[in-house]
C-alpha cells in the first residue's frame, strides 16, 4: 500500500473532511445551476424582446407619415447575449445594462439607462462559481488543511510519525496535497458538467480549471506555510481566516476605495446635464449654432435646402447630433476613466488571490468591464447606423415610404 | 457575583497574554477604525456634493429664458438624495441605485448613475464600511477569541477543579460569558460613537440608539451562541469547527441563497419588458403633443360647452395647454400603476428575503440595519415617490401655464410663424412652479418598525441560545 493510497482510506475516515468536501460540492453544483438558470432566463429574455420590439416597432412605423416622425417613434432593440461561460460569473452583467432600446435622439441620454434589479440582491451579492471559488473554497481548504500537521502533534502522533515515515514532510505533503486535489475535483466536476451542457468552450474550461487550481495551490500554500509554524491547530485556523479576511475583504475593498479615489471620473449626471441644455438650448439659438457644428461632420449635407422654418426634423435631429458632439469629451472621459479604473484594478488584483480569480473568471465569462464597454460601443456604432441611413432621408428629397423602413440595419451581435 | 467578574476578569488576562488574541483585536481594531473614518468622510463628502448640486439645479432651472412652457417640460429638472445621517453606519443600497433621477414630462426615470457601475471591481464582499465589520468580521473575531472559553479547561482537566472549588457551573458559564461580551462591548465603542454623531448631524435620538443597540444585540447573539458551543464540544477543533460552519452559513451561503431562491420565487420583469407592456396601453390614452387626438374628443367637447363657444380658437383658454394637462394626469396614473406594481413586487421581495434572517443572524441585522438607518429599498421607494410628486407639481405647473398664458393659434401656428412663435415664449417668471426639494427619509418610527422584524429574529435566537446554554450551564459536568 503506497502512501497514497493508505491517506486516501484515511481521509474517506475522517468525517468531517468528508462533510467539508461534500460542503464543496454542493456549492458548487449550486452555484451552477443557479448559474445556468439566470443564462438561461438571460437568453430567453432577449428572445422575447426581439420579438416584442418589432411588433412595437412595426405597429409604430405604420402610423407614420413622414421620416422625421418614423425616426422620432422608432425604438430598436440592442443587446448583449451572456457567453457559453457567462453562468460561472455574472460579474457586471448584475450592474451594467446588457440590453438597451434607442432611439434616432442624442444618444447621451440613453446609454446610461439601466435595468436595475432589486437594490438588496445587488448590494448581497450571487451565489455564482466565481464567488465559490474565490472567496469560499480558500475557507474551505483552510479548514481541511489547518490540522493535517498538528492534529498529530496534539494527538501525540507526530514523533512517530516523523520518524517512520521516512521523509517527515513527504507525508504531510501526500496528506494536504489529497485534500487539496480533492477539493479541486469536488468544485471542477460540477463546473465541468454545466460547461458540458452550454456548450463553453474547451479552452475556456480549461483556463478556469486552472484557474481554480491555482487558487487552491496558493492557499494550500498559505495553510502549509502557517502549519510550519508548530502552532496548534486553532490557532492555525484563526491565523489562515486573517489571512483570508485580508487577502479577500480587506485588501480588495481598500483597493476598489483606492482605485475610485486614484482615477476620477467626470460625474455620469453631469453628462447628462451638458447633453440636456446643449439640446434644450439649441430650441432658443438661432439655426445655424446648430447646423454649423453640424455640417462641420457632415460637410455631404451642408448643401442641402436650407431651414427655413421655425421647426423642422432635420434641424431637431441635427440639433440631437450635436447634444452628443458637446458632450463628447466627457462621456470619452467617463470612459476612459472606467477603463483606466479596471487596468488599475487588474494590475492591484495581483496582490489578492481571489480578486484576481474572480477577474480572471469575469474575463474568460466575458462579464467584465472590458466586455460592458465592448457593448457600450456596439450600441454606439448601431446607433451611428441609424443616423446614417435617416440622414439621406431626412436631408434627401425622397418622399416618405413607410415600406422603407423594412430596410433599417438590424442590431447585429458582434463576436 | 465577584466570582463571575474575577472569572471574567480571568480571561482579560489570559487574553492580554496571549500574542493571538491582542494581534487579533489590534488587527480588528484598526480595520474597523478604518472602515469608520473612511465611511464618515465618504459620507460628508457625499451630503455636500448633492445638497450643492440640488441647489445649483434649482437655479438653473428658474434662471432658465423665456421659452414655450412645453419646452420647460421636455428641459426637466434634477432631484438629488443626500445620504442620510445614519448612513455613516451602514450607507447602505446607495451605491447600487445611484442617488439623482432626472425628472421630465411624460417619463418616470430611473435613478441614475449608480457608483457600483462605474467603479473597480475587485470582487470581495464590497465597500469597508461599519455595517459590514460589525455584521461579518466582528462575530468571526469573538469565534476566534472565544471559541476555547469553556472547552479549553475540559482538555486542560481544569474544569473539575473549577468546580470541586465551589464555582457553580452557572457561575463558570456567566463569567465567561461576561468576559467575551466584554471585549464585544469594547468593539461596539466606535459605534456608539457614530451613533452619537449621527444625533448631533439631526438623527432621532431613538432611530440612532435603536441602530446601536440591533448591533448590540447581534453581537450579544454571537457571544451566546460561542459560549454554548464551546461548552457543547469536546474539543477545541470541533468547538471552532462548528462556530466557522456557522459563521460561514451564516454570513457567506444563506444571505446569497436567499437572493437567488427569492429571484426565482418572485422573478421580476425587466425595464424594457415593462416598457413595451406600457406602450400597448398608452397607445389607448393619446399623445398629449396632439390636441386632435381622438382621446381628447371627450376633454374638446366638455370645454366647448362649458364656455358656450363653437370654435376652441373662441376658448378663454388655449386648448392645447388643456390637452397637456388632461394628457399629464392620464399618463401619471399608469406610469404610477406600473410604478407601484414595480415597487410592490420589490417589497415582497424584500421580505421573502428577509424571512431567511430566522436562518442567518447576517441577514436579519443586514435588512434591520439598512431600515433603520434609512438606506434600505423601501427609502429608496420613498426618494422615487416624492420625486415623482415634485415632476408631477411642476410639470403640470408648466402645463397650466401652457393653457392660461397663451393663445391657441399662436401655438398651433409657431411652427410657421416666427411672429407667433415669438409670442408663446412665456416670461421665466412662471418657471417658480418648481418647489425646492430636499428628502428625508421616514420618520424613525417608522424605519425602527421596518427594522423591527430583524429584531424579533434576532431576539429569538438570543432567546433559543439563551436557554440551551442556561440548560448546559447547568448540566456543566468535567
Amino acid at each position: 500500500m503506497n502512501s497514497f493510497t493508505r491517506e486516501f482510506v484515511f481521509l474517506i475516515k475522517d468525517r468531517t473532511a468528508f462533510l467539508w468536501l461534500a460542503i464543496a460540492a454542493i456549492a458548487a453544483v449550486f452555484a451552477v445551476a443557479l448559474g445556468l438558470q439566470e443564462v438561461s432566463n438571460q437568453r430567453q429574455s432577449i428572445a422575447d424582446l426581439i420579438e416584442a420590439d418589432r411588433i412595437d416597432r412595426q405597429t409604430v412605423q405604420a402610423a407614420q407619415v413622414d421620416w422625421g416622425d418614423a425616426a422620432y417613434y422608432s425604438f430598436h432593440l440592442t443587446y448583449d447575449e451572456p457567453s457559453d461561460f457567462a453562468f460561472a460569473a455574472l460579474g457586471q452583467r448584475d450592474v451594467a445594462p446588457w440590453k438597451h432600446r434607442i432611439r434616432m435622439l442624442a444618444l447621451e441620454g440613453q446609454i446610461y439607462e439601466s435595468d436595475a434589479g432589486h437594490p438588496d440582491f445587488a448590494l448581497i451579492g450571487r451565489f455564482d462559481f466565481a464567488f465559490v471559488v474565490s472567496l469560499l473554497a480558500p475557507l474551505l481548504l483552510i479548514i481541511l488543511l489547518h490540522d493535517v500537521r498538528s492534529s498529530e502533534r496534539a494527538a501525540g502522533r507526530y514523533e512517530w510519525l516523523a520518524a517512520t515515515a521516512g521523509s517527515s514532510n513527504r507525508l504531510w505533503f501526500v496528506r494536504s496535497a489529497l485534500r487539496t486535489g480533492l477539493l479541486c475535483i469536488a468544485l471542477l466536476l460540477p463546473l465541468w458538467i454545466a460547461g458540458l451542457v452550454s456548450g463553453a468552450a474547451a479552452p475556456t474550461l480549461a483556463l478556469a480549471s486552472a484557474f481554480t487550481i491555482a487558487h487552491l495551490i496558493f492557499w494550500w500554500g498559505v495553510s502549509m506555510l502557517i502549519d510550519r509554524l508548530n502552532w496548534s491547530s486553532s490557532v492555525n485556523l484563526i491565523a489562515a481566516f486573517g489571512v483570508w479576511l485580508l487577502l479577500a475583504v480587506i485588501a480588495p475593498a481598500a483597493m476598489k476605495a483606492g482605485v475610485d479615489a486614484a482615477v476620477s471620473l467626470p460625474d455620469g449626471g453631469e453628462i447628462m446635464l451638458t447633453q440636456r441644455e446643449a439640446v434644450n438650448d439649441a430650441w432658443d439659438l438661432p439655426k445655424e449654432a446648430t447646423m454649423d457644428p453640424f455640417f462641420e461632420r457632415y460637410p455631404e449635407w451642408a448643401n442641402t435646402q436650407p431651414i427655413d422654418q421655425p421647426f423642422e426634423w432635420k434641424w431637431y435631429f441635427a440639433f440631437q447630433q450635436v447634444g452628443d458632439q458637446k458632450t463628447e469629451n466627457l462621456s470619452s472621459a467617463y470612459r476612459e476613466g472606467r477603463e483606466a479604473r479596471d487596468d488599475l484594478a487588474g494590475l492591484l488584483a495581483w496582490l489578492a488571490p481571489p480578486a484576481l480569480v474572480e477577474r480572471s473568471f469575469q474575463n474568460l465569462a466575458k462579464t467584465d468591464v472590458a466586455a460592458a464597454l465592448e457593448y457600450e460601443d456596439s450600441v454606439r456604432a448601431y446607433h451611428a447606423q441609424l443616423r446614417a441611413w435617416y440622414y439621406p432621408k431626412l436631408f434627401g428629397t425622397e418622399a416618405f415610404d413607410g415600406d422603407q423602413l423594412m430596410d433599417i440595419p438590424e442590431f447585429i451581435v458582434s463576436s | 457575583m465577584s466570582r463571575i467578574f474575577s472569572l471574567a476578569k480571568d480571561e482579560w488576562r489570559l487574553w492580554k497574554r496571549s500574542r493571538l488574541a491582542v494581534v487579533a483585536i489590534l488587527g480588528f481594531a484598526i480595520v474597523l477604525a478604518a472602515a469608520c473614518a473612511g465611511t464618515l468622510l465618504a459620507m460628508s463628502k457625499a451630503t455636500h456634493e448633492r445638497e450643492s448640486q440640488q441647489a445649483v439645479a434649482e437655479q438653473t432651472f428658474l434662471d432658465q429664458p423665456a421659452r414655450h412652457p412645453h419646452r420647460m417640460v421636455h428641459y426637466g429638472h434634477y432631484a438629488f438624495r443626500a445620504p442620510p445621517p445614519l448612513a455613516i453606519v451602514d450607507p447602505g443600497v446607495d451605491a447600487v441605485t445611484g442617488q439623482s433621477i432626472f425628472l421630465e414630462g411624460h417619463r418616470q426615470n430611473t435613478a441614475m448613475f449608480a457608483d457600483a457601475r462605474a467603479s473597480a471591481d475587485l470582487g470581495g464582499l464590497g465597500a469597508l464600511t461599519p455595517a459590514l465589520v460589525y455584521q461579518i468580521l466582528l462575530p468571526l473575531l469573538l469565534i476566534g477569541i472565544g471559541h476555547a472559553l469553556i472547552v479549553r479547561e475540559r482538555e486542560a482537566r481544569t474544569l473539575g477543579p473549577l468546580l470541586a472549588q465551589g464555582v457553580t457551573g452557572s457561575e463558570l458559564y456567566l463569567g465567561k460569558s461576561l468576559a467575551l461580551v466584554g471585549i464585544g462591548a469594547v468593539m461596539l465603542v466606535p459605534l456608539l460613537g457614530l451613533s452619537v454623531f449621527a444625533i448631533a448631524s439631526g438623527e432621532n435620538l431613538a432611530a440612532s440608539l435603536g441602530l446601536f443597540s440591533l448591533y448590540a444585540l447581534h453581537t450579544l447573539v454571537w457571544c451566546v451562541a460561542i459560549v454554548l458551543i464551546s461548552t457543547l464540544c469536546k474539543t477545541r477543533g470541533t468547538a471552532l469547527g462548528v462556530l466557522i460552519a456557522l459563521w460561514l452559513a451564516s454570513s457567506l451561503i444563506v444571505p446569497r441563497i436567499a437572493v437567488a431562491s427569492t429571484a426565482a420565487l418572485l422573478p421580476s420583469e425587466g425595464k424594457i419588458e415593462t416598457d413595451l407592456r406600457m406602450q400597448a396601453d398608452l397607445r389607448e390614452l393619446g399623445d398629449g403633443h396632439n390636441a386632435s387626438d381622438p382621446a381628447f374628443d371627450q376633454l374638446r367637447a366638455n370645454l366647448l360647452a362649458e364656455y358656450d363657444v363653437d370654435r376652441v380658437e373662441d376658448l378663454p383658454v388655449n386648448l392645447r395647454g388643456m390637452v397637456a394637462q388632461q394628457g399629464e394626469a392620464d399618463l401619471t396614473r399608469l406610469l404610477n400603476q406600473y410604478a407601484d406594481e414595480k415597487m410592490s413586487l420589490e417589497r415582497r421581495q424584500s421580505e421573502t428575503a428577509n424571512a431567511f434572517g430566522w436562518l442567518s443572524p447576517m441577514m436579519a441585522v443586514s435588512a434591520a440595519s439598512r431600515a433603520v438607518s434609512g438606506t434600505d429599498t423601501t427609502t429608496h421607494h420613498r426618494f422615487l415617490r416624492e420625486t415623482e410628486a415634485l415632476r408631477y407639481e411642476f410639470v403640470q405647473g408648466l402645463n397650466k401655464a401652457h393653457a392660461e398664458k397663451m393663445a391657441y393659434s399662436d401655438d398651433i401656428n409657431r411652427s410657421s410663424n416666427a411672429e407667433a412663435e415669438r409670442r408663446t415664449r412665456i416670461s421665466p417668471e412662471n418657471w417658480d412652479v418648481l418647489q425646492s426639494f430636499h428628502f428625508t427619509p421616514d420618520g424613525a418610527d417608522q424605519r425602527l418598525a421596518r427594522g423591527s422584524s430583524g429584531f424579533r429574529q434576532l431576539c429569538l435566537w438570543l432567546v433559543l441560545l439563551s436557554v440551551l446554554g442556561i440548560a448546559a450551564a447547568k448540566r456543566l459536568k468535567p
